[in-house]
């Protein structure tokens, strides 16, 4: 945790704007109203109203001008798919002062490509959320760009920190997340229907299986979380001797599931990395 | 300093691997003068033999002899030789007498049947060693039979935990402790050697190589027993990120190196079982033990061919061949 405090009377001043309004704005929006923040003072921009029904019921203001947006902001979290992001930065450069922070979300475009699109010296950090921010367990990393300062990320890790996990590093560790923690949920789910299927393969009815799977994912994921426990300790206290998990196990690490799933990070990590690099060659410049 | 506390004497039918093994571990503890232990072989020009004449042990060819000057009495025999012996001296046991048999796969329960033909409530106990014991850090389990109190257990106990860990379990637990800590040195050396192998790929001398493999086992091994936390969370510690242990991890994990080992286990393990079984079921023939070594038992003072079962049609193991009538 920073030891920066943040002013929460200031925080509940604050102007938050979302320019895009998918799932990750919205799952940030949600995380962001559970604090301090009230609806009043925040605002989503998108080019159609497809998506803003969802904010509108959580009475936040909705907008299709991302100038506008920027203009009543303080805070604007940028939330469009990546190939988006210069277009949008672009037209709302100009507006952009001193007391704007700069949150981008998208995938894959680095802070450099971003300070230059934006004017000199703004204050620009990466977000790396996840899908579960959606539910308000997310797993979200941050880097700060070169002119943030230290008091940007603590403001940033506050509002943020009911969405879940937030948790600062150096940019070269938000594609390492990406691997871990955005494709993570996917490996997380692939590994759910596995154990379901293994499930109806024994007899099971599948709804019940999947049901008890998922179930069984989440309870794992508590105790992991909370006990403070190393996971080979929880994995060895579950283990009783000649019993039915250390067989499952055993079958398990005959599969080579854990250079699996190492390998697994590995290559999403390396796609990330891979696809920064290209965005930062398409990244237009001023 | 090292008080020798042992008053009793202590023997072994079988002067093999074993029972140099342990001797040597027991004198460097210091927990026995070895003028109290003698042991017994047919065979008098087995190297360990020498060895244990050399460490100042009473050497014997006659069984009878090791019984009578013994008060523990280690069967230090491969398992089918088990039932010869046991037929040869079960007349000369007495109520002094705890017998430890080492042997893999060899039941209490198969033990005190053949004893009880001479005496009611024979002392048995059995325990699975291994190797180490010869530099102190062995590892070592026991069980104890019926008629073997609790004092016998704690006797034992003090004298194998001189030569290392030693503990006592469920008869039931031994043939797993065999797959893992009896054979495990042999999977220790075959690490050590391919880590050699992979140390000298990379350019090191051959004797370096496997010193430092050896300490770098060793090592790891003292790190876990002297802390709290669980091997995962030691592995972690030495992994940095993106550094070479962990790619070097990954290499081992992709090559199922957990599962190799727990495979591993668990084919000792079924093993020893197996051969256990065997020896209940089957007759052996004489052809399946070494000739010698019959021949040689044959001709000691007082053994009959009949009395240690040997049958025109075969030699059957546990099977009750003497003539004289099962006591009450």
């Amino acid at each position: 945790m920073s030891q920066i405090k943040t002013d929460p009377e200031m925080e509940s001043q604050l102007k938050i704007g979302f320019i895009g309004a998918g799932n990750m704005a919205y799952g940030i929006a949600k995380g962001i109203l559970s604090g301090d923040v009230l609806p009043a003072n925040m605002k989503v921009s998108a080019p159609s109203s497809r998506n803003l029904g969802r904010f509108q019921e959580l009475g936040i203001a909705v907008t299709h001008s991302n100038p506008e947006l920027v203009c009543s902001s303080d805070v604007v979290f940028v939330a469009v798919k990546p190939h988006l992001v210069p277009l949008v930065l672009n037209e709302v450069s100009q507006h952009i002062t001193q007391r704007h922070i700069i949150v981008s979300v998208a995938a894959g475009v680095t802070l450099a490509t971003l300070e230059d699109l934006l004017p000199f010296n703004s204050a620009v950090l990466r977000l790396m959320p996840n899908l579960p921010c959606l539910v308000q367990e997310g797993a979200l990393l941050f880097s700060r760009g070169s002119h943030a300062k230290p008091e940007d990320g603590a403001l940033l890790r506050s509002l943020l920190h009911r969405c879940g996990l937030v948790e600062e590093g150096p940019e070269a560790w938000i594609d390492i997340h990406t691997g871990l923690s955005g494709s993570g949920v996917a490996f997380v789910y692939l590994f759910a229907e596995a154990l379901a299927e293994g499930a109806v393969k024994m007899g099971m009815p599948s709804a019940l299986a999947h049901s008890i799977a998922s179930q069984t994912v989440l309870g794992a994921g508590r105790l992991l979380r909370d006990s403070g426990k190393h996971p080979s300790q929880l994995r060895s206290e579950v283990c009783t001797p000649g019993g039915t998990t250390i067989y499952g196990l055993h079958t398990l690490e005959q599969g080579g599931v854990r250079a699996a799933t190492m390998s697994a990070v590995e290559s999403a990590t390396e796609r990330a990395r891979e696809l920064g690099q290209k965005s930062a060659g398409v990244g237009c410049k001023k | 300093v090292v008080v020798c506390f042992w008053r009793m004497s202590v023997g072994f039918i079988g002067a093999g691997q074993l029972a140099h093994a342990l001797v040597r571990g027991f004198t460097a503890a210091g927990v026995i003068a070895t003028q109290r232990i003698t042991a017994s072989s047919p065979d008098t020009d087995l190297p360990t033999v020498m060895g244990l004449r050399k460490l100042g042990v009473n050497l014997t060819t006659s069984n009878k002899e090791t019984v009578s000057k013994s008060d523990v009495l280690f069967l230090a025999v491969k398992p089918h030789i088990i039932p010869f012996v046991l037929d040869e001296i079960g007349p000369d046991i007495e109520d002094r007498h705890l017998i430890v048999s080492c042997a893999a796969g060899v039941t209490i329960s198969s033990i005190e049947k053949k004893l009880q033909q001479y005496r009611p409530s024979p002392k048995v106990m059995r325990c699975m060693t291994n190797t180490p014991v010869v530099v102190r850090e062995g590892a070592t389990v026991y069980a104890t039979g019926t008629h073997a109190e609790v004092e016998d257990g704690k006797l034992l106990e003090q004298l194998m935990a001189s030569v290392g860990y030693c503990t006592e379990v469920e008869e039931d637990l031994i043939d797993a402790v065999t797959g893992l800590s009896g054979s495990g040195p042999a999977y220790a050396f075959t690490a050590v050697d391919a880590l050699a192998d992979g140390g000298v790929k990379m350019g090191l001398p051959r004797r370096l190589a496997v010193r430092l493999g050896a300490q770098a086992l060793m090592g790891a091994a003292r790190m876990l027993l002297d802390s709290e936390q669980h091997p995962g969370q030691l592995k972690d510690n030495v992994c940095s990120p993106g550094g070479a242990t962990i790619h070097a991890l990954h290499v081992m994990e992709s090559g199922g190196f957990r599962s190799l080992l727990i495979n591993a286990v668990e084919a000792s393990c079924i093993r020893t079982r197996e051969l256990q079984f065997l020896a209940d079921q089957e007759k052996i023939s004489p052809a399946a033990i070494k000739k010698t070594t019959l021949d040689k038992v044959l001709q000691q003072p007082g053994v009959a061919a009949a009395g240690v079962g040997v049958r025109s049609g075969g030699i059957s193991l546990f099977s009750s061949n003497s003539p004289r009538t099962k006591k009450n």
